[in-house]
């Protein structure tokens, strides 16, 4: 369940942020979203809203929050089970919700101010989906909100990392139908995070070539995944050397996409947004060398089958 | 009985789903060797990996580190498939009857949405044992899986019947969503065990952390384990028995609210 941070700055009326630091990492996203706007439906702009954060150490974020909820590292999914089990006016033993650094009356006041709201949005940041429980983590943001709905207007919505994360996952959304993790060596799309997501198939070593494109998986993926990217021929396109490009085969420098390149660009709810480029770059475009890349490859004879008439797989 | 052996290791996964009885038995030799196999995106023969002998039989021993090899036993209903060395992932998903034995490790989704069958395996296996497939609602729906060696993470995931057994410890979120069915833990699990369970019973012999949705009920010794004990006796799996101790049971997870239940094995005190 989402909507667009249109809606956010019209309508939301309570904003939890968990996981993130917004103050530093989307520095414009209060201003411009989610805190100090004027709404339509909320005149008096930052005074109409409550915004929570939920972290385990008080960044800067904390300072333009109304309340600060420290959950103890690695506590999150338990901490969004036991909101899941108070919005159903479940019991929760006190020692029990103490595990989460927090008293089960802070639990029990978020649960109220929740199903209070007009409106309420549940931003969670990496601090959520890339420590312990990972995938699981964000589920639990994601089934607490959608929850939420029995009682209220309740969305959630990912901050995302840099680059363009959103538009990667609405255009192989659109085309193949999953946003991440797809196989296409049977021809047909297969979706399986965990056997086809990129880093899984890198540190068990399942391919035999990669392209990456605007991407620094030399920088960020474990150390396994990286030996197996240097083991294997890899292809980078990217503006810059990247340390990906370091230990890859071929480089392409291509023209930055906004600066250089026309494009377009997701924002973090989906919405696009045309990228006009100010200056002339001497590099082609992504899409541009790929399209080379596609002509080359059809001048190559195809693969042929090994078995023809053979039985055919059901 | 009819032996492959994998020819060369493999440097990119091969999809094998005709490695199952109900492919192979009614098929002559020279049939078997050109059953097609998917290597990546290229589709070759099954005599192109596999030193095949013998012709089709209900009895099937495939030998070597298949751990790249995906999908054996895909969605069979009957005969014997002995895997000599690892196996790949999805090893038995969609199984309806017949026996898998494995004498080395296995990797992710073994047994995935099975329905019956048996599944033993002397190694380590990998996480998402007996769960469903991403988007599905239900895991395994019958039949059992046995682990020697140690199991991942989401073991039983959605699971709605069947039985998982697993000697050695296993990771986080055991019994993910559980909808029915038991897994018994031997040597009991990470953290976050059976986090948003609704039935079906999770049995520890060890002490387990457990999440702070789940409420401890009773101390008692279940009249049914009595059966399930004999049941596992048979296949190496002993319980203590009652005169030792007795089960500590947790209900749980009140977060859908879900009326699991997951016993935690207690001894008596040392008198």
């Amino acid at each position: 369940m989402s909507c667009t941070l249109g809606e956010v700055k019209n309508r939301a009326d309570f904003i939890i942020y968990w996981g993130g630091n917004p103050a530093e990492c989307h520095p414009r996203h209060f201003t411009r979203y989610t805190l100090t706007q004027k709404g339509k439906f909320l005149p008096r702009g930052r005074k109409d809203r409550t915004m929570v954060l939920v972290d385990i150490r008080e960044t800067m974020s904390a300072k333009a929050a109304d309340i600060f909820l420290q959950v103890r590292p690695g506590k999150d999914f338990e901490m969004l089970t036991i909101l899941r089990a108070l919005v159903k006016n479940q019991k929760v033993r006190a020692e029990a919700a103490a595990e989460t650094g927090l008293t089960l009356e802070q639990l029990q006041d978020l649960v109220n101010r929740m199903k209070a709201a007009k409106f309420g949005v549940l931003f969670f940041g990496m601090g959520l989906s890339m420590t312990r429980g990972k995938h699981m983590n964000s589920a639990a943001a994601l089934t607490l909100a959608a929850e939420l709905n029995a009682f209220t207007k309740f969305v959630a919505m990912p901050m995302r990392g840099h680059g363009n994360v959103t538009g990667a996952d609405v255009v192989m959304r659109y085309t193949l139908s999953y946003p991440f993790g797809i196989n296409m060596s049977r021809g047909y799309p297969r979706f399986n995070p965990g056997e086809y997501s990129t880093v899984d198939l890198l540190v068990r070593g399942d391919t035999d070539a990669t392209i990456v494109i605007g991407a620094d998986p030399g920088a960020t993926m474990p150390k396994p995944a990286i030996e197996h990217l240097k083991r294997t021929p890899t292809i980078v396109l990217d503006p810059k050397v990247t340390h990906t490009s370091k230990l890859s085969r071929v480089h392409f420098t291509t023209a930055a996409t906004g600066i250089s390149a026309p494009g377009t660009a997701y924002r973090m709810d989906e919405v696009p947004l045309p990228l006009r480029p100010a200056l002339k770059s001497p590099y082609l475009t992504d899409e541009e060398v790929l399209k080379r890349i596609i002509t080359a490859l059809q001048k190559k004879p195809a693969w042929q089958p090994a078995v023809k008439g053979g039985e055919q797989i059901a | 009985m009819l032996t492959l052996t994998l020819k060369t290791a493999l440097t990119v996964p091969l999809e094998a789903e005709v490695l199952s009885p109900d492919v192979l038995a009614p098929l002559a030799h020279d049939a078997i060797r050109a059953l097609p196999v998917m290597l990546g995106k290229r589709q070759h023969r099954l005599d192109e990996h596999f030193d095949i002998t013998g012709d089709g039989s209900e009895e099937i021993e495939v030998r070597g580190d298949l751990t790249k090899v995906k999908w054996i036993g895909r969605a069979m209903t009957r005969g014997r498939l002995r895997v000599v060395g690892n196996a790949g992932m999805h090893l038995g998903a969609y199984m309806k009857g017949g026996a898998i034995e494995v004498t080395g490790n296995v990797t992710d989704w073994l047994g995935g949405e099975m329905s019956g069958g048996t599944i033993h395996v002397r190694g380590n296996a990998g996480g998402q044992l007996g769960s469903a497939y991403r988007g599905g609602m239900s895991g395994m729906s019958g039949g059992q899986i046995l682990v020697e060696g140690t199991a991942g993470i989401e073991i039983g995931m959605r699971m709605k019947r069947g039985l998982i057994a697993i000697r050695g410890p296993v990771r986080d979120f055991a019994g993910l969503q559980m909808k029915g069915g038991t897994i018994v833990l031997m040597s009991g699990a990470e953290q976050r065990t059976g986090a948003w369970m609704v039935r079906g019973t999770i049995i520890s012999l060890k002490p387990l952390k457990l999440m702070p949705t789940f409420a401890s009920a009773c101390s008692y010794n279940p009249s049914f384990l009595g059966v399930y004990a004999k049941h596992l006796a048979a296949h190496g799996f002993a319980l203590p028995p009652a005169s030792e101790g007795g089960y500590r049971r947790h209900v749980g997870d009140a977060s859908v609210p879900g009326k699991g239940e997951i016993l935690v094995w207690h001894p008596h005190a040392a008198t």
